[in-house]
């Protein structure tokens, strides 16, 4: 009798049989397998951190939002002592959703049901007519309580996870923390969201999204192409089609072990642009006043020199991270958008892909701004996110056909049998001269960072309790 | 004391069901469905007043004390001025709009219309009905888009032109994957 590591589908399969760590090939039958999204339930969306929103949401003591963690509903709330909390938006009692609207105030939480009452922290306060104990005496108060996550936040971030003896946060992010510092912990005052989330539901497998994040860059070009044919990167006169665009696709990647990618691209063509000078005429500082990260303005950069390291500064004005993602669900997207003026203005937004079944996926999108993002600046922000990412997003849209095509796909027999690739491979290794700590590659995308993303599903997918 | 016959009396001087006015408005919002489900998006371009302010708020679950709160217009779904609408036209009209290519087959159906009389003369609010059907590809089920529409119309030469649309869909998380229709 073999003994097969790894859990074995209810046909006999290993799931070792669909990952083809040599080829780099992963089978589509990932897609839409029914008992491979519970086994992800446990082993991924159990154990691992999962962004669930930002602490602007939820400024004062009382204010709570409703998220998810997997297919788990939480409540995310801020208690009078200042602290955020993550609680199983579960009645220990008969298992009735707790707050059953999305976003409120509220010291107590009360369970339409039977009247049971939990604070912002998920602290059982009682049932009403106490005396009655409702309860019961087989089980104490201090049993009661809603079920809580752990709790991490990062640039106001919040993240949360069930596996309370797992790794912590910083050790989850690894040396990719080093590159989303740029993003989330670069000002004093920080980010903040501009309103709550859109939310809409595509009819695909939530990987079909969290791979494309970790981080394809190929899928511009083609997918995206409208961009340098009619929109923002549009080609000048005398110029092919679409050459814009292409320039995007060069810059360093970023691939973690952990399954964090972030695809740092080159500015140095719209530094050109916009001092007429080349960018190794310019030291790190003239640069990043003359293009500053998005939703910075040139007098907020000198508090970078406050929250980062020299090392940062200089990638931030070279090749910033602008889009890639977060393990498991997560997509950032700090874009510097070209204007018809010739001008650039910023658009950042944060995306998870939440799983709803093997066949759907909730696309919930947070538009931030930095608290000190002027206004004028801030309402531009808004609007050109809106416009391109997120529910009527010019860009974004057409990413909401692929998904549900190959997760539909995939469930044919043959398709199943087929497999997701990520062949294109870096042979080059760090840009010279690169100060950052991790897996790095420099050159025009290549597919390494997808691949780190499934290796890392694998990893989990695979591991014992 | 509400009148029940008047429950919009706030919006102003009702143009009554059946006017020459109310009859027009009508006939504009058929064509300009007609002209959508048609995909004849230049020629409702054309429709639209170029100081258009076009919205489509987000939707959120609140209590009933609270009905106000589910409108959220901080952050919304659409957030078009005259430029960017024909920037989408001029998207949807080229060869790599992949959401709408191929396009979706959409029935626009209008109803419940009421229009008002504003403080200028030739200017009409209207709250109306939107019932929007989406089907693409082999799909066995159609998306269905509800909504409320807050219009302002101004009374051009040979009908009216579209400055202002705030359109409430009745759903928190929206069951269809984009908003790359025309609502």
């Amino acid at each position: 009798m073999s003994i097969t590591k790894g859990p074995v589908l209810r046909d006999g399969t290993p799931l070792s049989d669909l990952v083809d760590l040599e080829m780099r090939e992963v089978k589509l039958r990932t897609l839409s397998d029914q008992e491979i999204y519970e086994i992800e339930q446990e082993k991924v969306f159990g154990k691992v951190w999962l962004l669930l929103g930002h602490d602007t949401e939820i400024p004062n003591p009382g204010d709570f939002v409703q998220r998810h963690m997997g297919d788990d509903s939480v409540i995310v709330a801020r208690s009078r002592d200042g602290k955020v909390h993550v609680s199983l938006n579960v009645c220990p009692h008969r298992g009735m959703k707790v707050t059953t609207h999305e976003s409120g105030n509220t010291q107590v939480h009360t369970c339409i049901y039977h009247g049971w009452a939990f604070k912002p922290n998920g602290e059982f306060l009682g049932s009403p007519v106490a005396e009655q104990c409702m309860h019961g005496s087989l089980r104490g108060k201090d049993e009661l309580g809603l079920k809580q996550a752990r709790v991490a936040l990062y640039g106001g971030l919040i993240w949360a996870t069930w596996n309370h003896d797992g790794p912590s946060f910083e050790e989850f992010l690894g040396d990719s923390k080093w590159y989303y510092d740029m993003l989330y912990t670069r000002t004093n005052k920080g980010l903040e969201v501009a309103g709550p989330p859109q939310r809409f539901i595509v009819r695909g497998n939530w990987k079909t999204a969290g791979e494309q994040s970790a981080a394809d860059g190929f899928h511009t070009l083609t997918l995206h192409r409208w961009l340098g044919e009619v929109g923002n990167y549009k080609a000048d006169s005398g110029k092919t089609q679409g050459s814009e665009l292409t320039e995007e696709m060069y810059g360093a990647e970023v691939s973690s072990p952990h399954g964090h990618a972030l695809r740092c691209i080159n500015l140095a063509r719209k530094i050109k642009k916009l001092t007429g000078k080349d960018a190794s005429d310019l030291s790190v500082e003239e640069k990043l006043r003359a293009l500053p990260p998005p939703g910075m303005t040139p007098d907020m950069v000198e508090q970078l020199a406050e929250n980062l390291s020299p090392e940062q500064m200089q990638v931030m004005s070279w090749m910033p991270p602008q889009v890639g993602g977060m393990f498991p669900n997560v997509i950032f997207e700090f874009l510097y958008i070209p204007q018809s003026d010739g001008t650039v203005v910023g658009s950042l937004a944060l995306h998870t892909y939440v799983p709803k079944g093997p066949d759907k996926l909730e696309f919930t999108n947070w538009i931030f701004v930095e608290k000190d993002t002027p206004p004028r600046l801030r309402e531009q922000m808004i609007q050109q996110s809106v416009r391109l990412l997120g529910t009527s997003g010019m860009v974004e849209a057409d990413d909401s056909d692929t998904w549900p095509h190959m997760t539909l796909a995939s469930k044919g027999l043959q398709a199943s049998k087929q497999s997701m690739k990520y062949q294109a491979i870096y042979e080059t290794g760090a840009p010279e001269g690169w100060p950052g700590p991790g897996i790095i590659n420099e050159g025009f995308t290549k597919d390494d960072p997808q691949w780190h993303w499934w290796k890392y599903w694998y990893e989990l997918m695979m591991a014992d309790d | 004391m509400t009148e029940t016959t008047k429950p919009e009396a706030h919006m102003g001087n009702s143009v009554g069901i059946g006017s020459e006015i109310y009859n027009k408005v009508l006939q504009h919002y058929y064509t300009e469905a007609l002209l959508l489900d048609n995909l004849r998006l230049q020629e409702w371009g054309a429709s639209l007043a170029t100081d258009l302010k076009y919205t489509v708020p987000v939707r959120q679950t609140r209590t009933v004390q609270d009905i106000e709160a589910s409108y959220i217009r901080s952050v919304q779904h659409m957030d078009d001025d005259y430029a960017s609408i024909m920037g989408r036209i001029m998207r949807l009209s080229g060869k790599s709009a992949w959401s709408e290519n191929p396009p979706s087959r959409t029935r626009r159906f209008v109803s419940n219309v009421q229009v008002f009389e504003t403080d200028k003369p030739d200017e009409y609010a209207s709250i109306n009905y939107l019932l929007l059907t989406r089907n693409r590809f082999d799909d066995d089920f159609f998306d269905l888009i509800p909504s409320q529409r807050n219009d302002l119309l101004r009374a051009v030469e040979g009908g009216f032109q579209l400055v202002r649309r705030e359109v409430l869909i009745d759903q928190a998380v929206l069951g269809t994957p984009n908003l790359s229709i025309f609502l």
